[in-house]
């Protein structure tokens, strides 16, 4: 997943994950546990989140 | 009459259940999958963390919110704090909030007394801040500390920043409802109830749902288009703040353009423990005026104990955010949570940051534009559009019961 200058670090799409994938510090990063299943897109209030091409 | 509503954030929740109730017929869109927006729970890892709020009620169950909540018939149990709040003092001893008055020398003891009574009689007209206020009667560190301690744990900002006018009518409204509580459940408790009334009075909550333009005709709002599909009515209020309000339709009101994008939302740094044992003893404020960065701390499961995994308690420290570099402001509230509990265990469980988009408040205090726009039936709710002296969400209730007023729902 992409994530860009607009993410502020809610955490909102760190708590949905279902894999334990999202790095919350001041912004969210993936780690490698991210499948690319793109449930965070809807969770996050800034639209912040796109699928990585 | 059929009532749009955008965002099913607190403002929003709390116009929808009114209108509903007042007879009009509500449709509420959410862009998110869930309701609530910054004031609902957030669930992780066995804890009821929350989206935005710190699981507090500024001022409790005798509030402006308490008493809206109440009015629609919202079932929430507000857990009181006591005490509301303490302070900890440079040399780690912790005192009452109201004994902050014993800090100082008993000649700034007596001017103190004078100058409040006076000038929440005499509001400052002009726009001097609440730190030059303070300054301009006392020169005590021990004064400015606190007030940007207080200011950046209610509204998240520097004591520099808030006008002292602003400030003032927050005093007034603190000895008028005293404060604060925690609702049983947490922010959800508030959110969900609301999302229940207006249910029951066959209004709509539609989430994953993305307002994205209103559509003017004759300076007054005809509908709006919502994920594609356009739906009519009668009155519009939008919870999301005059700005974002403003670009889903063009206005010719440069007055009003030139005046809302000059507000600045407020940032701020949320961190979240968890901790085997208490570090605090109590659900009220612990402010924190010596900490570098953190102005304040709560542990909300001492008054309700099921926003923890049974055994742990679960405590959030608030910053301002002073500098833009983010990580640094993080990792000197983590360095002042050390140097606040030495030799005490806990863990991060998460920290969240807010800002722009999705700020700690929309419109900082004492910056709000009022509820209306320049469309006559569209109106503003929510952090955007305060009511004067609202604290977060006790001013959102202000605000929305401003709005009322307005459009003639008592
Ligand atoms: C870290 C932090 C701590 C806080 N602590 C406290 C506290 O302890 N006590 C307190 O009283 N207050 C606190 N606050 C403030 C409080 O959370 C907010 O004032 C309040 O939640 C704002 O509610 P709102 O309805 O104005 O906005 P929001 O909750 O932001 O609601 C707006 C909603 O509109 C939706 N939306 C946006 N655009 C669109 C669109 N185009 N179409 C459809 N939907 C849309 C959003 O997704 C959102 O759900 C805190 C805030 C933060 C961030």
């Amino acid at each position: 997943m992409k994530v860009s200058v607009e993410c502020v670090g809610c955490g909102q799409c760190a708590a949905y994950c279902s894999f334990d994938a999202i790095i919350i510090f001041g912004r969210a990063s993936m780690n490698e546990n991210c499948i690319e299943c793109g449930e965070c897109v809807k969770y996050c209030p800034l639209s912040a989140i796109t699928e990585s091409i | 009459m059929k009532a749009v509503i955008i965002g099913a954030g607190l403002g929003g929740l709390l116009a929808g259940a009114k209108l509903t109730k007042a007879g009009y017929d509500v449709e509420i869109f959410e862009r998110l999958p869930f309701i609530g927006g910054r004031f609902t729970n957030l669930p992780y890892k066995g804890f009821k963390l929350s989206t935005g709020a710190l699981h507090m009620i500024p001022h409790g169950s005798r509030g402006p919110l308490a008493q809206m909540l109440k009015e629609v018939g919202a079932n929430v149990t507000i857990i009181d704090s006591n005490p509301i709040a303490v302070i900890r003092k440079e040399n780690n001893e912790i005192i009452a909030f109201h004994d902050f008055r014993n800090e100082l020398s008993l000649t700034k003891q007596v001017k103190l007394g004078t100058v409040l009574s006076y000038s929440r009689k005499f509001k400052p007209r002009s726009e001097i801040s609440f730190r030059d206020w303070v300054l301009k009667y006392f020169d005590d560190e021990f004064l400015f500390k606190l007030a940007d301690s207080f200011c950046g744990w209610a509204l998240s900002l520097k004591a520099k920043d808030v006008p002292a006018r602003e400030m003032l009518e927050i005093i007034d409204n603190m000895y008028l409802y005293k404060g604060s509580g925690i609702p049983l459940g947490g922010c959800s408790a508030v959110t969900d109830a609301l999302s229940g009334i207006i249910r029951s009075n066959d209004g709509r909550i539609h989430t994953q749902s993305n307002v994205e333009r209103i559509i003017i005709d004759n300076d007054m709002a005809k509908r709006v288009i919502v994920n594609k599909k356009t739906i009519d009515a009668d009155i519009v209020i939008s919870d999301i703040g005059h700005f974002e309000t403003s670009r889903l339709y063009e206005s010719e009101d440069l007055e009003y353009s030139d005046k809302i994008s000059n507000v600045k939302p407020s940032k701020g740094i949320k961190i979240c423990l968890s901790s085997d044992e208490q570090l605090i003893g109590h659900s009220g404020v612990f402010f924190t005026p010596y900490a570098q960065r953190i102005n304040g701390i709560n542990e909300v499961t001492n008054a309700d104990p099921s926003l923890a995994p049974p055994g742990k308690h679960l405590v959030m420290s608030h910053q301002t955010l002073i500098s833009d570099d983010l990580e640094a402001e993080i990792n000197l509230g983590l360095l002042d949570l050390q140097q606040l509990f030495p030799g005490k265990e806990y863990d991060v469980l998460l920290i969240q940051s807010y800002s722009n988009g999705w700020p700690v408040n929309r419109a900082s205090s004492g910056n709000d534009n009022g509820n209306r726009t320049p469309v006559e039936n569209l109106y503003i709710v929510g952090d955007g559009a305060k009511g004067k002296g609202g604290i977060e969400v006790e001013g959102v209730a202000l605000g929305v019961r401003n709005v009322m007023a307005e459009i003639g729902v008592s």
